[in-house]
């Protein structure tokens, strides 16, 4: 039972993979935008900022699940 | 290792300090004393702040307290927009209580957001401000009525948000705060003498004031949906 608790604790965390990749492609457009309109920085800054802590939101998500399966599950 | 599992459960549970001995005894949990400490931080901030305004030769005390005032109510109000001017206090407060909550944490005290009632009740408070504004501002007849749009097909949808958007708001705080008091106590573990402050910056201090910004930047843009 031990190892099936780790494995869906593993599983449930892979939902991780999906906010690195999205916040991955935010950064790369951000960059863009900057480069092509450096006086907007301040801007596309703060847009930023609030689209990464919005997608980090499913990683957490998927992190408390792998938290409550070992602390819940005997 | 065991210990370390026994102490993450230990610090998400929370123990009952004391008991209220009316009505056979209402246990007082340990995030309402820290809230309480929050309270009073706050209240007596603003007291010393706000003592004898003057309209000319204002002082230096009064310089600083105009300049937090006008940049906290023009960052809400920018979110909100000017229709729901009557609701920016309210917002600003729960982002100072949210911000100092999730600061706390430095100061050696158990952060209140790391307890879940505390953000299921924030989460519940939100959705029930940003209902009754729709209703407040449409009518009850209205208000029923934009269930159904923008198309008749999404009202089951429109429905559910009522309850995943709280859900949402509260497990986003309560996961952060978590899971950053999780990692932290990993690296303590690890490498116990200089990296933990390195990452408590990014932690605690970024981590702590981009979800209370995010908390009631979601709220504020709810309200403004609801109301316009």
């Amino acid at each position: 039972m031990n190892s099936l608790i780790a494995i869906g604790a593993g599983i449930a965390v892979f939902c991780a993979l999906g906010a690195g990749i999205g916040i991955g492609i935010a950064t790369g457009k951000a960059s863009e935008a900057i480069a092509r309109q450096p006086e907007a920085a301040g801007k596309i800054n703060s847009t930023l900022i609030l689209g990464c802590a919005l997608a980090e939101a499913t990683a957490i998500y998927g992190f408390v699940i792998a938290l409550m399966i070992i602390v819940m599950l005997k | 290792m065991g210990d370390l599992a026994s102490k993450l459960m230990a610090e998400l549970e929370c123990e009952t300090v004391f008991t209220i001995p009316v009505f056979g005894g209402i246990g007082i949990a340990e995030s309402v004393v820290v809230t309480w400490i929050i309270m009073a931080i706050l209240i007596i901030g603003a007291i010393i702040l706000t003592r004898n305004l003057k309209i000319n030769h204002i002082s230096k005390r009064q310089a600083v307290a105009e300049l937090i005032y006008t940049k906290l109510t023009g960052l809400v109000e920018g979110m909100i927009g000017p229709a729901g001017k009557s609701y920016v206090p309210y917002l600003t407060t729960v982002l100072l209580y949210i911000g100092l909550s999730n600061i706390i944490g430095l100061f050696g005290m158990k952060s209140p957001t790391k307890d879940l009632n505390v953000t299921i009740a924030l989460a519940v408070m939100s959705i029930v401000l940003v209902e009754a504004a729709g209703i407040h501002h449409k009518g009850v007849g209205k208000w029923l009525h934009h269930f159904t749009e923008p198309v008749a097909i999404v009202t089951p949808i429109n429905i559910l948000e009522v309850f995943t958007r709280p859900l949402s708001l509260c497990m986003r705080l309560f996961g952060n705060v978590l899971g950053a008091f999780v990692i932290m106590e990993l690296i303590k573990i690890v490498v116990p003498v200089f990296l933990p402050a390195v990452f408590s910056l990014y932690f605690d201090l970024f981590d702590g004031l981009l979800q209370a910004y995010v908390f009631v930047f979601l709220t504020s843009m709810y309200i403004a949906e609801a109301i316009e």
